[in-house]
């Protein structure tokens, strides 16, 4: 005697199947899933709180007139089309990319040269480990208070050296009184300040690489350059990717070194996006301007992220 | 143990009092003793003395700062109020008013530069009724010091001092050459500094920055009135490229000439900021500067040989005449605050005339007036130096002149707008008219932005 699934089901007491979205999710995340969204509120709360509410707020504001101690008036778009036909801003922009690339190139070449002096036979490597990290543990205001008395043209150390000591130059320059000088001025001290960070960052990465590798390389007949550029490179491709891009960002953001060298002056040969944000928000005081200022370069240096994070991944998978 | 609780203890333990009673008993003590607590720590906080958030304002004269501070612990002692207070100094004293006041934590008062009324309006309370009691007894304000504290017939800040200065010359120099004090720019400046400097030993004859700074601010702003220009017309509208072309332009290509036609300003002086002067001055490596009065009371207060050598002067003029701004700085009572009367009694406290004295002397000559009747005191005697600066005050005009003094105006010198323009002539090589032209574009947008 045959007997159907439904009587099956009545005599089993089992009851109709469920079905329905929940079950789904419960065969996908596992029968406790209930109790992981428990576990990831705090995070969740917290991340909306700190981070998603801050710039939607931002994103908000950048699209208003806004004024301190009042209430902002929306305006649409209208910061951001402002804000693109201002010459001001564009050097901005221009002055930001030359400060940028022209700081992490240099930082990347020192702070590898770093690293393989430091990882070669060199005496009381410790001890220039610890001295080659003074500037990046230095504070940046303390360290560009130093360079501005060292760039000044009168009383400043580096004149001193050139014209008076060393007899290189028959007079002194205003190192952060000429647009060239003033601009390879502040690219110079954030190369000071930043490549330590490169060549303790390269310095783990080349310790990590397998003595084997080298001894290897050269048993094939690898001279020292191929050694470099067949072993060390690719040992430590991902942890270089990682410091450049860490690197453009905080080099993009810097504002300190700037702002007490020079105030992106003179005549705005060295404004860079960060001081024109600081300027607008607190010496204009049009916080709306300032913010879209700030967000302006979002989509740009989000996409250098994305494409490095891309290529990081992928060089993993391989 | 509480002694009752203790003995209600001791009765049950001997049998005298049945177990119910005893925690009825101990739950009446327990209750009673827990409300007397809470009533005492009621009546402990109805107590506790008021607290009073009050900012300072934090200048190179630390002698003055210092008798102020003892000032207001003074008065919060005589009150029995409890004073929390704050310094806010000239580099980060927007960035803590703006920060405050948007985080709706403004404090309950504040000592302001010239540009608060205007900026901070919309959170400053009403202090007209003060502001005139305090002027009327002390002669009433004067002129340039009203124009940035009255605002359309409002007080929003009660004036106390400005911050005078001059043109700082190296009397010795002048004597060796035989050279007059100057009292135009355009020769007199200019000749003095030719024959005084030595650009061989280092030597410059005028130390003067046109980068984005105060001090870059202050000179462009003047020199463009020492011509007869300005960038506003008396209506308030924007007149850099317009109604004083003519004149902006003079006074621009002279301020760009003095570095590189006249050659009498040190090489690096395009990189310079507030201080740098001051340093390369006390340095001895310039004939003349123009300066606050922290530069002569660093000297003094250190004993500095240049002290003596110096002398300090009315600013110089143009074919115009002679201009200078000045801003008042002053007392801002916040919307927020609860405690108005407290902070007007502060306020009539530390502007006592007694107090005040007090403070100017202690800040040689930094302390300028603002009241017809401080301008009076012999005090302004009682060095050949303090009558340049003193009079420089007296005759000084508001930023915005000839028009009002106004929000857009304040933002033209927040900006560095005129320093730009100079700078783009000294370093970018544009012409005098296009950097004009472009600094009246900046002018235009903000006066536009500023309107609606």
């Amino acid at each position: 005697m045959s007997i159907s699934t439904a009587e099956l089901r009545a005599k089993t007491a089992l009851g109709p199947k469920r079905t329905g979205p929940l079950v789904g999710l419960a065969r996908m995340l596992g029968p406790d899933y209930r109790l992981g969204y428990l576990f990831i509120l705090p995070t969740v709360v917290l991340v909306l709180a700190l981070v998603a509410y801050p710039f939607c707020y931002a994103i908000y504001l950048s699209m208003t007139r806004k004024y301190v101690g009042v209430p902002p008036v929306f305006v649409g778009f209208d910061n951001y089309v402002k804000i693109t036909f201002d010459g001001f801003f564009q050097r901005a922009v221009v002055n930001s990319f030359i400060f940028t690339f022209g700081s992490v190139g240099v930082k990347l070449v020192l702070g590898m040269l770093m690293a393989l002096v430091l990882t070669s036979g060199i005496r009381f490597r410790s001890f220039w480990t610890g001295v080659l990290l003074i500037p990046w543990v230095a504070p940046t205001v303390v360290s560009a208070l130093n360079f501005l008395w060292i760039f000044d043209y009168s009383l400043g150390v580096l004149n001193y050296l050139l014209v008076k000591v060393f007899h290189l130059l028959p007079q002194g320059v205003g190192w952060l009184s000429e647009p060239g000088t003033a601009m390879a001025s502040v690219i110079g001290v954030n190369i000071w300040r930043g490549f330590p960070f490169f060549g303790i960052s390269f310095l783990a990465g080349l310790r990590a690489i397998p003595a084997e590798l080298y001894e290897a390389a050269a048993v094939d007949g690898a001279g020292t350059l191929q050694r470099f550029r067949h072993v060390t490179l690719p040992g430590i491709k991902n942890i270089l990717i990682i410091v450049m891009l860490l690197s453009t960002i905080w080099t993009f953001n810097d504002f300190q070194i700037v702002y007490i060298l020079t105030r992106g002056g003179p005549g705005g040969a060295t404004q860079v996006l960060p001081v024109f944000t600081y300027e607008i928000a607190f010496g204009a005081q049009r916080l709306g301007e300032a913010i879209a200022v700030a967000l302006y370069m979002l989509p740009a240096l989000a996409a250098v992220i994305i494409v490095l994070a891309r290529y990081m991944r992928k060089g993993r998978a391989r | 143990m509480d002694s009752r609780l203790k003995d209600l203890a001791e009765r049950l333990d001997a049998g005298l009092i049945a177990r119910r009673e005893f925690l009825r008993k101990a739950a009446l003590v327990t209750g009673g003793t827990a409300v007397g607590l809470k009533a005492l720590e009621s009546m402990a906080r109805a107590q506790s003395p008021t607290k009073l958030r009050v900012w300072l304002f934090k200048s190179y004269v630390t002698a003055g700062n210092d008798i102020l501070a003892k000032q207001v612990e003074g008065w919060a002692a005589e009150r029995k109020v409890q004073v929390d207070m704050d310094w806010a100094t000239f580099g980060d004293r927007e960035q803590k008013f703006v920060a405050a006041i948007e985080a709706g934590n403004p404090p309950d008062m504040a000592e302001m530069n010239y540009q608060g009324p205007a900026r901070y309006k919309p959170a400053l309370r009403d202090v007209t009724k003060l502001a005139k009691d305090i002027a009327g007894a002390r002669g009433g304000l004067l002129p340039y010091a009203d124009r940035v504290v009255n605002i359309a017939g409002q007080y929003f800040g009660v004036a106390r001092q400005a911050f005078p200065g001059g043109l700082f010359v190296r009397k010795d120099l002048l004597d060796a050459k035989g050279v007059k004090l100057p009292k135009r720019y355009d020769p007199d400046v200019v000749d003095m500094a030719k024959k005084c400097q030595d650009a061989s030993k280092d030597l410059w004859g005028f130390g003067q920055t046109l980068n984005r700074c105060d001090d870059g601010n202050g000179f462009m702003q003047a020199i463009l009135w020492d011509y007869g220009g300005s960038v506003w017309d008396k209506d308030g509208k924007p007149a850099l490229a317009t109604t004083f072309k003519k004149e902006n332009l003079e006074a621009l290509q002279f301020a760009v000439d003095t570095i590189q036609k006249h050659k009498i300003q040190p090489p690096g002086v395009m990189g310079w900021n507030d201080v740098s002067n001051n340093e390369a001055y006390m340095a001895g490596k310039l004939v003349s500067t123009n300066n606050g009065a922290s530069l002569y009371y660093a000297m003094v207060a250190k004993k500095h040989p240049l002290a003596e050598k110096t002398q300090v002067i009315l600013t110089p003029g143009g074919p115009a005449g002679s201009f200078v701004a000045a801003g008042a700085y002053n007392w801002g009572i916040f919307q927020k605050s609860k405690h108005t009367e407290l902070c007007e009694d502060l306020i009539r406290w530390v502007e006592d005339e007694k107090r005040f004295d007090e403070y100017m002397q202690a800040s040689i000559g930094q302390a300028g007036p603002v009241y017809k009747s401080r301008a009076d005191k012999p005090y302004w005697k009682s060095d050949p130096n303090f009558q340049g600066m003193v009079q420089n005050i007296l005759r000084s005009v508001w930023p915005g002149y000839p028009g009002p003094f106004s929000a857009a105006a304040v933002e033209v010198q927040a900006q560095y707008i005129l320093c730009d323009m100079a700078g783009r002539v000294v370093t970018a090589g544009l012409s005098p008219e296009a950097a004009l032209k472009e600094a009246h574009g900046r002018v235009e947008e903000i006066y536009k932005v500023r309107r609606s």
